[in-house]
């Protein structure tokens, strides 16, 4: 494949140039006195980083209804963030006319609420501490996507710990046109390969009540996540919560005693209907104030229900999502 | 009592097209059919009306199964509803299944004019649903 090779001082220049133009933002990863955080900078890029070994929150979180016409941005964020930006492109929640979406190879991250202090800075060291620290999230380790291949240009990380830039869309080459260099063949191998397909993901209602018996309905999993994007959520106020005529129901007719809370509705409801866009970024995980296994369950649910129409999230901007569409000769055995 | 009661008889919760299966049931009860009286119908505008949220809702609150019934493929009053219908229910079923739950939805297919068709399928269910129910 063509591309450009870079270093960090190569795209700085290149982002610095961009922002030479008063309208013009780019989004990435800001170095801050405690590790590194996503920032947004103007005019000049300061304290940037490119990669960005901590996960605290997924970046696409900011741009849900970002109507950005004549304010061009460039977004350089992890592979994640770009595929959960195109799913709210998708949905109509971003105007993407002069967005510039990066994506950027991810060795893996480490979650916020662990010890991050001793992760090296050098690519391939993070990569190789996080293979061998044992600290990478879990969603992270199981994660399908790693490689800087979704949005309008990417930049990948060759075995040797060389950055190369590449474009996938005319958007990518108005990037690639600001990196100076030359265009020539980039390796074919690169340090961060697709991820294996995990097996069909399955459980039961036993499992699940007693993952989710820590749960408090904080809701915090729904406002953190990337794709969980309605203004007005079917979970605001209670209409959707067993009450009344409904608990007693529920306790004789299941034969659970269990004090009904909603929370099996609350998250089974929101897995349904994040499934199709459901990125498995662990955002969910990350919000969780009480470290119940989100993850195992979206992205496994996800995982399958995306793999009923071979769609997978975020891949490309061009896939329309299942729900909305569908072809008139398929699933001849739904019916019962 | 009440529980012996419960135990005999499941509940089923269905989701009727009202230019199809609602029709379907209509007819059944004129031409003097008997269905179970577990299966309580409520109306929709169309099948694809049927938002997966409401199925879960009726499951966790004491249904002991859930059916959504529309027009056949094709012949949706709306022109392509129930082929989203078709999309949803099939990607919760593979949901259901993946919490070992999948005998309590179904999806039907019954026309205005099958109301033999609709009772068959709906006892059918019924007593699947009730020799579980009792077995367990």
């Amino acid at each position: 494949m063509q591309g450009k090779q870079v270093d960090k001082s190569n795209i700085e220049n290149a982002l610095n140039q961009f922002l030479k133009d008063e309208q013009h933002l780019v989004l990435g990863f800001e170095k801050g006195k405690d590790g590194v955080n996503h920032g947004i900078f103007k005019k000049h890029v300061d304290k940037y980083s490119l990669l960005n070994p901590m996960f605290g929150i997924n970046g696409a979180l900011y741009f849900r209804r970002l109507f950005s016409k004549g304010t061009g941005i460039i977004l350089m964020l992890r592979p994640c963030e770009i595929r959960a930006y195109n799913e709210l492109v998708k949905l109509n929640q971003i105007e993407r006319e002069d967005i510039i979406a990066v994506s950027i190879d991810c060795p893996g991250t480490v979650s916020l609420k662990q010890e991050t202090d001793d992760i090296p800075a050098e690519v391939l060291q993070t990569a190789e501490y996080m293979q061998s620290s044992g600290k990478m999230r879990w969603a992270c380790e199981v994660c399908r996507e790693k490689r800087g291949v979704a949005g309008d240009a990417g930049i990948r990380i060759d075995k040797k710990g060389i950055f190369w830039a590449f474009s996938y869309t005319e958007k990518g080459e108005t990037f690639l046109s600001l990196i100076e260099g030359d265009v020539k063949e980039a390796p074919a191998e690169m340090l961060i390969s697709e991820n294996k397909e995990s097996g069909k993901f399955s459980t039961d209602m036993d499992e699940f009540s007693k993952d989710f018996s820590k749960c408090i309905m904080c809701k915090n999993c729904r406002d953190m996540c990337p794709v969980c994007y309605c203004i007005d959520c079917v979970f605001n106020g209670d209409e959707y919560l067993p009450k009344g005529d409904a608990l007693i129901n529920k306790i004789f007719r299941t034969g659970s005693s269990v004090m009904p809370q909603g929370k099996e509705l609350f998250h089974m409801i929101r897995m349904f209907h994040v499934s199709q866009s459901c990125v498995g970024c662990g955002a969910c995980e990350e919000a969780c104030p009480q470290g119940i296994p989100l993850t195992k369950y979206f992205k496994g649910i996800s995982e399958r229900l995306q793999g009923m129409f071979s769609y997978m999230s975020g891949r490309s901007i061009d896939e329309e999502i299942p729900y909305l569409t569908f072809l008139e000769d398929e699933l001849k055995d739904a019916e019962d | 009592m009440s529980e012996n009661k419960t135990e005999n008889n499941p509940e089923i919760i269905g989701f009727a097209c009202s230019f199809c299966t609602f029709k379907a049931s209509e007819m059944a009860g004129s031409l003097r059919m008997k269905y179970p009286d577990g299966v309580k119908l409520i109306q929709v505008p169309c099948s694809s009306r049927v938002d997966p949220a409401f199925v879960i809702k009726a499951i966790f609150e004491g249904a002991d199964g859930v059916f959504v019934a529309g027009c056949h493929p094709g012949d949706c009053h709306f022109i392509k509803g129930n082929y989203f219908t078709r999309r949803k229910i099939a990607a919760l079923k593979e949901m259901f299944d993946a919490f070992s739950m999948k005998d309590k939805l179904r999806l039907f297919w019954v026309s205005a004019a099958e109301a033999r068709r609709f009772v068959e399928k709906v006892t059918g269910m019924h007593n699947e649903i009730k020799e579980k129910k009792n077995a367990g």
